[in-house]
């Protein structure tokens, strides 16, 4: 027995190697309840063989799962109540939207009026109600979302899992999606767990992220935390469009300034040539030739840029890095 | 219209070889089922109204043939069905090895069946088939399983199966590799069992290739004629006699081509209703697969 910890879900350590491969790389994370912790990164990092590992689908290499203090490492994914909303969505083909719903219960054998009386709450919840004799190939995908969405939530489940749930909707659908996302599933008393590589998705959806790469945790904090205090130079230039700017300005240090934070003015230190414009509307973004290579610059849009202007930061913006390890220097 | 008549045009020279190769030879039956053929008549057709119908339905034989050939279609198919279903799950679980262990699984099917009826002939043999041999140093004496009707029924149905299960086996491994492997973990993660996954999952979604694999064995299995002419000729006392071979032994050995065709066409059209409602199923199961990738 492990020794009780606080409420939540903790990963203490989590491991998972497959063959010579390491997947996973001790992994510690806490999740509260009523949290949703959003696990961010590129392809490959880790982050759904993580949700994995919670959800009991694949076997850990090292390392514990606990939900409210008790070990769940032993327990089969049928044992853990763990709902799980898949990339694919994982619908039964076979059977209609209120069909869907009802195996799950039926498997556990469910009497059928309680069913009845829980599946018609979550249509309801969800406004399905008038899909419920559909099957999934006559749903559009946002509402295969939603069926899948109501499919986990049905069951009061202990902890939730989303792996990209949005990933194969249109990115105006994904936006509209994210504030009832965010409705349905959090400030209920289970802690979630949200994978996703798009960094708008993770904060608009979550409290915290969780940024991995290469099986390794980067960093664990607020958007803001991220953002503005990155622990590393892969956590300042995944987080943040356009990317930051890495300037090796002297040996053995290397500085990131953010588009954001360059200014043109005529007395800057810095001596650019315009390369190019993309006009946004609400901003512009120029790209620069300097001394330190090709530089990103976001102005308000109807900023006059000259053909040779000057550049400009605040001390209080810089980050250094190290060259070599990227780690932060602190000064 | 123009598209229509130019796209008949195209699909003209397949008309005509499909017209030339399946609907000649059942016009011809029909045509001389109504005609005396046979060493009586020279081998002329000769008009003899509806007498080879008239013959068919007093024909104990053509009738006993039928429930036999319906009885042992019906069996092998169901146990090809079972067993191949079992082999297919097993092939397609992720075991060390598997590659191999299809390839091999495969092996019974590719072999010809004149040239494996041969071979479970000699293995059944009396006294001198391996099978006897055991049982004789084992203590027994020598058995003709191919004497007695019941024993040799079972082994016509157990060399189908042995020889067709692989078949079956890979059409339902195939279906089963078409089911998304999130699908059984969604469930795993509801807390349904192996079986439960099976029954409520896996079975469903195995329907269209379950209907297909009985479909194509069905219509085998009720036109068997190279493996019961090999292996028993019909007997013992004509006890396994497929309907394929009494039309066989009609036209080759009773030179009786008039009722030979009559047998046939007879053959054809009870054929048709049960492969004709296996089709019309497949084709509800098939469209409605369709409609959901367009969707």
């Amino acid at each position: 027995m492990s020794t009780a910890s606080g409420a939540g879900l903790e990963l203490r350590q989590l491991c998972r190697e497959v063959g010579e491969r390491r997947l996973l790389d001790r992994l510690d994370l806490h999740v509260a309840p009523g949290e949703c912790v959003a696990l961010l990164g590129p392809s490959g990092c880790g982050k759904s063989t993580t949700l994995r590992l919670v959800a009991g689908l694949d076997p850990a290499s090292g390392g514990q799962v606990l939900l409210d203090g008790e070990d769940l490492s032993e327990r089969g994914p049928g044992e853990r109540q763990v709902a799980m909303v898949f990339q694919s969505y994982a619908l039964y083909p076979h059977l209609s939207v209120a069909g869907n719903l009802e195996l799950g219960l039926q498997v556990r054998g469910m009497a059928v009026r309680e069913r009845q009386r829980r599946i018609d709450a979550t249509l309801d919840l969800l406004q399905l109600g008038e899909l419920r004799h559909r099957r999934p190939a006559q749903l559009s995908g946002g509402q295969r979302q939603r069926v899948a969405l109501a499919r986990a939530l049905l069951r009061q489940p202990r902890i939730v899992l989303l792996d990209e749930p949005m990933s194969n909707l249109d990115a105006q659908l994904r936006e509209d999606l994210r504030p009832e996302l965010r409705r349905l599933l959090c400030g209920r008393e289970q802690p979630v767990i949200y994978v996703t590589h798009d960094q708008q998705e993770a904060v608009g959806m979550a409290d915290r992220i969780a940024l991995l790469e290469a099986g390794r945790l980067q960093q664990v904090g607020s958007p803001r935390e991220l953002y503005t205090n990155p622990a590393n130079r892969f956590v300042a230039s995944f987080l943040g469009r356009p990317a930051i700017n890495l300037l090796s300005i002297e040996p053995g240090r290397q500085l990131g300034l953010r588009p954001e934070h360059l200014h043109l003015s005529e007395d800057g230190a810095v001596a650019a040539r315009l390369l190019r414009r993309e006009w946004w509307g609400h901003q512009q973004l120029l790209w620069l030739d300097s001394q330190w290579g090709t530089l990103r610059v976001l102005t308000a849009p109807e900023t006059a840029t000259p053909q040779e202007p000057r550049l400009s930061w605040q001390r209080q913006h810089e980050l250094w890095f190290d060259p070599q390890s990227g780690a932060r220097l602190l000064h | 219209m123009r598209t229509r008549s130019s796209s008949l045009l195209l699909i003209l020279p397949a008309l005509v070889l499909l017209a030339a190769v399946f609907l000649y030879p059942l016009l011809r039956y029909g045509w001389l089922s109504f005609h005396a053929s046979s060493v009586l008549t020279g081998l002329v057709p000769v008009p003899n109204g509806g007498a080879n119908w008239g013959r068919l339905l007093d024909d104990v034989r053509f009738w006993t043939d039928a429930g036999q050939t319906l009885r042992f279609a019906i069996c092998s198919v169901a146990l090809e069905l079972l067993g191949g279903l079992a082999l297919a799950l097993l092939l397609h679980r992720p075991l060390r090895g598997r590659g191999p262990l299809r390839a091999l699984t495969l092996l019974p099917w590719a072999l010809p069946t004149t040239v494996m009826a041969l071979g479970w002939r000699w293995i059944l043999n009396d006294p001198h088939g391996p099978l006897n041999a055991a049982i004789r140093s084992l203590g027994g004496s020598s058995y003709g399983f191919l004497s007695t009707p019941a024993t040799t029924w079972f082994f016509v149905v157990l060399a189908d199966v042995w020889k067709t299960m692989p078949f079956v086996a890979l059409l339902l491994l195939a279906g089963l590799q078409t089911i998304p492997v999130d699908l059984e973990e969604a469930l795993r993660l509801e807390g349904a069992s192996r079986l439960q996954i099976l029954r409520r999952l896996t079975l469903p979604l195995l329907v269209p290739y379950i209907t297909l694999a009985v479909l194509f064995r069905l219509a085998q299995a009720l036109g068997v004629f190279d493996l019961i002419q090999v292996l028993t000729g019909g007997g013992p006392a004509g006890s396994t006699e497929s309907l394929a071979l009494y039309a066989y032994l009609n036209a080759m050995r009773f030179l009786d081509f008039g009722y030979a065709s009559t047998v046939m066409l007879a053959t054809f059209l009870l054929l048709l209703v049960p492969l004709g409602g296996g089709w019309l199923l497949l084709r509800r199961a098939g469209l409605e697969r369709t409609t959901e990738r367009a969707a």
